[in-house]
């Protein structure tokens, strides 16, 4: 049993998802849930009246503790040997660097962090201890997304979170992706391409209520990490990589609305079957397709008399 | 089998008319219809993005030059900080010029694209008409998506007046002026639609009632009484026409588990950087956790407090669902949506309906107002705590989005014109 996207077990956990996981484990006793049993993460979110990115953290942390299993085609679900009587036990993971990292990240995307920050504003900001804040640091720094500036500051990289990042980030993968697939020498990992097959459809399956926005962009990240590990060129499947990573970070993807969701959805399954059919020209076209259409063209605004502004070719926060 | 009817909206270019216009399109299609949009040029993606074909009209005239929106707003800001009345010469005048010039260059393409169509229906929502679509040789529908009062009436307050309903001096004056100041381009119109064998329309009109249907996106709960009471068969109320979107997954605040408020002016208030800025500032100071729509510009904002979270997009009517407050500009798109999931708005207006909506909110008691040019850090946390705190307004809101959801508009919206597009088949046939 592992975490979700193969997370290394923590050794302190935050104490709010402690609690949560906690009153998760009481609405589970509540409702007679028995082993087995799926936890919807949508549900928990509203019952404890949180966002699901605690529920997600406090379910790890389940998972973490043997008292529940998480698959990528399913969710959450109690584990196999789930007991009422079950309860938290055991050394508690730590409270990572990782979770550090995240937070700065999170909240340099929301621009509560300046795009310059030291060690010492961070101490403050989050109350960490400065051998913690430090090695958040370093991982960032190792990541790319922090570089050392004069003095004692650090300086963030831009995060691909603008509409003009999002459009070269586009522009960059029609160059590349069907490329990578179309090439000789493509592999395809057939018990990938099964298990994201089986995610994909039963996404799909979900009434549209329940599309969950994330869980289409980790689909979504494995699809298009199926395609870059299977090239046959190393720097091109490095550079996809890396370029996928990035598009990990927080708000790197611009949100689509469900019908959208959707449709690319099923192109994948498309260009699935075209990949396991051994057709990769035609799953190469297709690719191309799919990319265009995810291209957002919407205009950034649009007002009564006059001319729509287009995203993609206006350059936010000039002059005013 | 018989084809599938189709359905050609042409929607003004504005996310609210449009987004309306997605949730009636996806209740025919739910119908066996084939909706498709019509769009006017480089308004487009939208429709797509919801899975419907799109028709671009081409751009004509001039390109527009880049920095076209730079000097909009520069240089209408300072006139949405006028009293309405003031703004009839300096925004609302020269904005139905430009609405003119966009029907006359839309009329030809607009003719052949209808030509080359032949849709059972147009559904036409906008606020001018446009000479091809009455002779396209099918029904057309109005749909009102503005305030109610962009259909006139005596007792009604007048369009864009942000008006109380009893200030019938206050009518008076402001029509006068309204006409005095939009007769010239209203003369212009009207000899363009005699050039394309339409009549006159009356001063201070550029749209008239369709002969088919009509369809007004008011709720019971904002409607005025009418002097003329409107001919029921061609004119049908709506409670609304609130479509449905995806969930929304709440972001993680570093700060807060308060009331949830929700902040939108429009993809033009998401423009107007400064005063949201300082609007972000002062929410810093509230116990509440604060969703805001900065559309493309969220590079432009610094040291964002911990109980504010910044997007350049949202799936709003799933937002609103989750809200405890939606602080607005009187759009009636968010207007409705917010009264749609029986969600209090506090919004301050800056042109057009979103007056006349502000008042009426106060006056029906399904929100409250505060001016733009005026409001105070210290007058805005009051009013949103009042508003978060105000049980009664509340429970008015909760029975009458029981009522709306109860009758879904855009499922009657749907029927009616299926209904008005059989009677071309009919009458072909």
């Amino acid at each position: 049993m592992t975490g979700p996207a193969g997370q290394t077990p923590r050794t302190r956990p935050r104490a709010s998802h402690l609690d949560l996981a906690q009153r998760i484990l009481e609405l589970v006793r509540e409702k007679g849930m028995q082993a087995g049993a799926h936890l919807p993460e949508q549900v928990l979110a509203s019952a404890c009246k949180v966002s699901r990115t605690p529920v997600r953290a406090a379910l790890d942390l389940l998972v973490e503790q043997g008292l529940a299993v998480h698959e990528a085609s399913s969710g959450y679900r109690l584990a196999p040997g789930f007991a009422p009587g079950s309860a938290l036990t055991g050394p508690l993971p730590d409270a990572a660097e990782a979770e550090l990292a995240r937070r700065i990240l999170r909240d340099r995307a929301a621009r509560r962090l300046d795009e310059t920050v030291t060690v010492a504003e961070l101490i403050r900001r989050y109350g960490a201890p400065r051998s913690v804040v430090g090695k958040a640091v370093s991982r960032l720094a190792e990541d790319g997304l922090l570089t050392r500036a004069p003095g004692q500051s650090w300086v963030f990289a831009p995060l691909p979170d603008a509409p003009e990042s999002q459009a070269d980030s586009f522009e960059f993968r029609l160059l590349l992706e069907p490329e990578a697939l179309g090439a000789p020498g493509f592999r395809l990992d057939p018990d990938r391409a099964a298990a994201l097959r089986r995610a994909m459809v039963a996404f799909l399956a979900e009434p549209d209520d329940r599309l969950d926005p994330r869980g289409f962009q980790a689909l979504d990240t494995e699809f298009h990490g199926l395609i870059a590990r299977g090239a046959a060129n190393r720097f091109v499947a490095d550079a996809l990589g890396q370029h996928l990573r990035l598009r990990e970070l927080p708000g790197a993807t611009a949100r689509a609305n469900v019908v959208r969701l959707r449709q690319a959805m099923q192109e994948h399954l498309g260009i699935l079957d075209q990949m396991e059919a051994g057709r990769l020209d035609v799953a190469a076209d297709l690719l191309r397709v799919h990319l265009r259409l995810s291209r957002s063209q919407r205009p950034q605004a649009a007002n009564r008399g006059a001319p729509p502004l287009f995203g993609l070719t206006f350059r936010g926060g000039g002059d005013g | 089998m018989a084809e599938a009817p189709v359905i050609a909206f042409f929607p003004e270019a504005s996310f609210g008319a449009a987004l309306n216009c997605v949730g009636i399109a996806r209740a025919l299609q739910a119908r066996g219809a084939r909706p498709v949009f019509i769009c006017h040029p480089g308004f487009t993606g939208i429709f797509a993005d919801y899975g419907f074909q799109e028709y671009h009209l081409p751009a004509t005239g001039a390109p527009q030059p880049a920095d076209y929106w730079q000097d909009f707003i520069r240089r209408h800001l300072p006139h949405f900080n006028l009293a309405p009345a003031d703004q009839i010469e300096t925004y609302v005048a020269p904005t139905w010029e430009a609405i003119v010039d966009t029907a006359i260059q839309a009329e030809a393409p607009l003719a052949a694209l209808l030509t080359r169509l032949r849709p059972d229906a147009v559904v036409l929502d906008n606020v001018v008409m446009f000479p091809a679509i009455a002779r396209a040789g099918c029904p057309w529908v109005r749909v009102v998506s503005c305030a109610e009062t962009e259909v006139p009436d005596d007792a009604v307050p007048p369009y864009c007046s942000g008006l109380a309903s009893a200030d019938a001096e206050g009518h008076a004056a402001f029509r006068a002026r309204y006409l005095g100041a939009v007769g010239p381009v209203q003369d212009r119109y009207n000899r363009f639609r005699a050039g394309a064998g339409l009549p006159a329309l009356a001063p201070g009109a550029f749209l008239e009632p369709s002969p088919h249907l009509n369809l007004l996106l008011a709720p019971s709960i904002l409607r005025h009484r009418r002097a003329r009471p409107l001919d029921r068969d061609r004119f049908v109320f709506l409670e609304g026409a609130v479509r449905r979107e995806g969930p929304y997954d709440l972001p993680d605040f570093p700060k807060g588990e308060g009331p949830l408020v929700y902040v939108s002016f429009g993809s033009l208030g998401a423009m107007d950087i400064a005063l949201m800025d300082r609007m972000i500032a002062a929410f810093a100071r509230v116990p509440a956790r604060f969703l805001v729509n900065v559309g493309a510009f969220r590079d432009a904002y610094r040291a964002v407090p911990d109980n504010v979270h910044l997007e350049g997009w949202f799936p709003q009517p799933s937002v609103v669902a989750m809200a405890d407050l939606f602080i607005h500009h009187g759009g009636n798109n968010s207007f409705c949506e917010a009264l749609y999931h029986g969600v209090p708005s506090l919004i301050l207006p800056y042109c057009w309906d979103g007056h006349d909506n502000a008042v009426r909110a106060v006056e029906t008691g399904t929100g409250y107002r505060l001016d733009r040019a005026s409001w105070t850090g210290a007058g805005l946390t009051e009013t949103i705590l009042a508003a978060l705190a105000d049980s009664a307004m509340r429970d008015r809101l909760a029975a009458n989005a029981a009522r709306m959801q109860a009758e879904s508009g855009v499922d009657l919206a749907a029927e009616c014109i299926l209904r008005v597009a059989g009677r071309r088949e009919k009458a072909a046939g």
